[in-house]
């Protein structure tokens, strides 16, 4: 399991610097001169200050190694558009919001999409699966925007039941964003716990254990939902691209600091580090929660650890 | 999806169930020969759910088609007049604030959205129809560099990726977009494709195929790519709802398609500021991404156990 473990840990690191590479031979594609953008023309001592501040006329391998070794040293560089602010700075004061409402939103899926996906399948094509699944469907479909506008609509508006419509500040204020942000995973966990419950009860071992006479709940609780909480491990990973995505949109609409909006405000104002590092960070979270997850998984699976390995 | 024992045995129930249908058999008549996709259309249309989302899903594309060509309004001619108009007649769904037909406006949204939708999913098959092809047929370290790629690539978050792509060109169009998504989402139609062929290659026919000489091309084009056909007819439509709905994420936080053009994604936008007054602006192309990915859903749903029949007893 350690030689598992450290295998993956190290395959992060040629990963990690292939995909800071494709970011960076991206934006300096798009990048030319961000200096020039106000088509005013900028003395050529200035620029030429600029380059050798920013590095810009270095050639690209050597701002590339640079940019790694920033990367490594958890520095990112300065931002180009907000003066005297570096991406690190963003990423302090923003990066908790975005995390604190993510854990949320998961927290969320988890408490009520497990058991919506449970319930639905101990009460398989009847009414309450009926139900359940058109839940999940609807939060499977239905864009997150509608989702959130339709939250604020009812319940800070319509119902006015003392939850405010925008910011991140009163524990009441992060309950609308987090449903908002939390309903795609949470159809997800539950389609794929009433799918895995419905084949795990068909299990060889459920029968031998109903037909020796365990109760019911003990069958369920000991033996299926054990066995039926693995695959929701496995799909944290890709869910959390999802959510990452999500959260662009249900920061903007529920007006959160959260880096979110700022990759989006970035990207309008032709902010190319802030750009460039925020991709870098979703990167690596994306990168290290599969590796977490495949840890994980090989703990809970041991059948896996062979493959993989 | 190989032609294997069981689908052989399928093939003869099949038989035996058409000329068992009213009307279809006649003492001594030959018995109809029926081809898999045949056998696959006669299952597909067993599964009610799965026909009733193909309705679903013809009814909206024709609807997005054929409007914008019979609608008397003009889908971007202001009338401050018909501002917000509510639901009549004249306009089933209402007008925007600029007093342009929703019915209008948000078929001619669909266009771009499905169309965006669709090209951007067949451009996703054919980089991984290529890409899987040459990685899982040629095998060995090429294939395992190869992954190794994919795996980098997968690093990358979806919609921070395409927008990078959508930066790398001066204005964001319907081809930015189309490229865009391509890009930020080919890598699992190439893991799909890889797996199949992988799995195909060490079936008994291909190597007879090999034993009696056939060329790689031949077996790869006559062989393996037509026996994953029925997995990448499914994928389309498990990759079509996530290509639309990346469409429309980016068009809502106005890095996509921008007005005056209509897609989705930007119709949703312009009901986004307005949505206490007039719900129905952000409510309608909203149900329509809702309903075009449901009915692609069930589609798909329906298609996989038509297909491959060996899943369907689970």
């Amino acid at each position: 399991m350690t030689k598992f473990i450290i295998r993956r840990l190290l395959w992060t690191i040629p990963v990690l610097l292939l995909v800071i590479l494709f970011t960076f031979l991206m934006m300096r594609q798009i990048k030319g001169n961000p200096f020039r953008k106000t088509e005013r023309a900028v003395p050529a001592a200035i620029q030429a200050n600029l380059d050798r501040k920013f590095h810009l006329k270095d050639p690209w391998y050597e701002q590339y190694a640079n940019y790694v070794k920033g990367v490594f040293s958890f520095d990112l560089g300065p931002s180009l558009v907000l003066r005297n602010q570096s991406v690190n700075d963003i990423v302090k004061s923003h990066f908790p919001v975005s995390l604190e409402l993510g854990a949320y939103a998961f927290i969320f899926a988890i408490i009520v999409g497990v058991p919506l996906g449970v319930l639905a399948a101990l009460r398989a094509n009847k009414p309450t699966d009926y139900i359940a699944m058109l839940v999940a469907n609807a939060g499977f479909a239905v864009p997150s925007f509608l989702v959130a506008t339709l939250l604020i609509y009812y319940f800070a508006v319509k119902w006015d039941v003392g939850v405010p419509t925008s910011g991140w500040t009163t524990w009441q204020s992060k309950i609308l964003p987090s449903i908002a942000l939390g309903f795609f995973p949470m159809a997800y966990f539950a389609r794929l716990v009433r799918g895995t419950m419905l084949e795990t009860l068909q299990q060889d071992y459920v029968r031998t254990a109903r037909a020796k006479g365990l109760r019911r709940q003990r069958i369920v609780g000991l033996h299926v939902l054990r066995n039926s909480l693995i695959p929701v491990v496995t799909a944290a990973g890709p869910l959390l691209g999802a959510v990452i995505t999500g959260s662009f949109i249900i920061e903007t609409i529920f007006a959160i600091p959260g880096i979110g909006r700022y990759y989006v405000s970035s990207v309008s104002a032709r902010d190319y580090s802030v750009t460039m590092g925020l991709t870098i960070l979703y990167a690596v979270i994306v990168i290290f929660g599969n590796l977490f997850v495949d840890i994980l998984y090989g703990f809970l699976d041991p059948r896996t650890r062979e493959q993989r390995t | 999806m190989a032609v294997n024992p069981q689908q052989e045995e399928f093939r003869e129930r099949a038989v035996v169930a058409d000329t068992g249908a009213p009307g279809m058999s006649t003492a001594g008549a030959p018995v109809r020969q029926t081809s898999l996709w045949r056998d696959a259309w006669l299952r597909y249309r067993a599964n009610k759910a799965a026909v009733i989302a193909a309705i679903f899903f013809i009814a909206l594309v024709a609807y997005v088609i054929i409007v914008p060509f019979v609608s008397p309004y003009d889908p971007y001619a202001v009338d401050f007049s018909q501002a917000y108009a509510p639901v009549s007649l004249k306009h089933p769904l209402g007008c925007d604030q600029y007093g342009r037909d929703l019915f209008t406006r948000v078929a001619l949204g669909g266009r771009v959205s499905i169309g965006i939708g669709f090209a951007a999913t067949i451009a996703i098959m054919g980089i991984g129809i290529v890409y899987g092809s040459i990685s899982g047929f040629i095998g060995g370290r090429l294939d395992n560099g190869m992954m190794r790629f994919l795996d980098a690539l997968y690093g990358l978050p979806y919609l921070p990726f395409a927008i990078i792509v959508t930066q790398l060109f001066r204005t964001v169009n319907i081809w930015v977009m189309i490229i865009a998504l391509t890009i930020a989402s080919w890598f699992t139609a190439a893991r799909v494709v890889r797996g199949q062929i992988i799995s195909l290659k060490e079936n008994d026919y291909v190597r007879a195929a090999r034993a009696v000489g056939a060329r790689w091309y031949r077996i790869l084009g006559r062989h393996l790519l037509p026996n994953t056909l029925g997995v990448l007819i499914v994928f389309v439509f498990l990759e079509l709802p996530g290509v639309i709905l990346g469409e429309a994420f980016l068009s809502f936080i106005g890095l996509g398609i921008n007005p005056p053009k209509a897609s989705w994604g930007s119709l949703a936008q312009d009901g986004r500021d307005v949505y206490l007054a007039h719900p129905s602006m952000i409510l309608i192309p909203s149900i329509a991404i809702a309903w075009l990915i449901l009915s692609a859903f069930f589609i798909a749903d329906g298609l996989r156990d038509a297909l491959d029949p060996r899943t369907r007893e689970t």
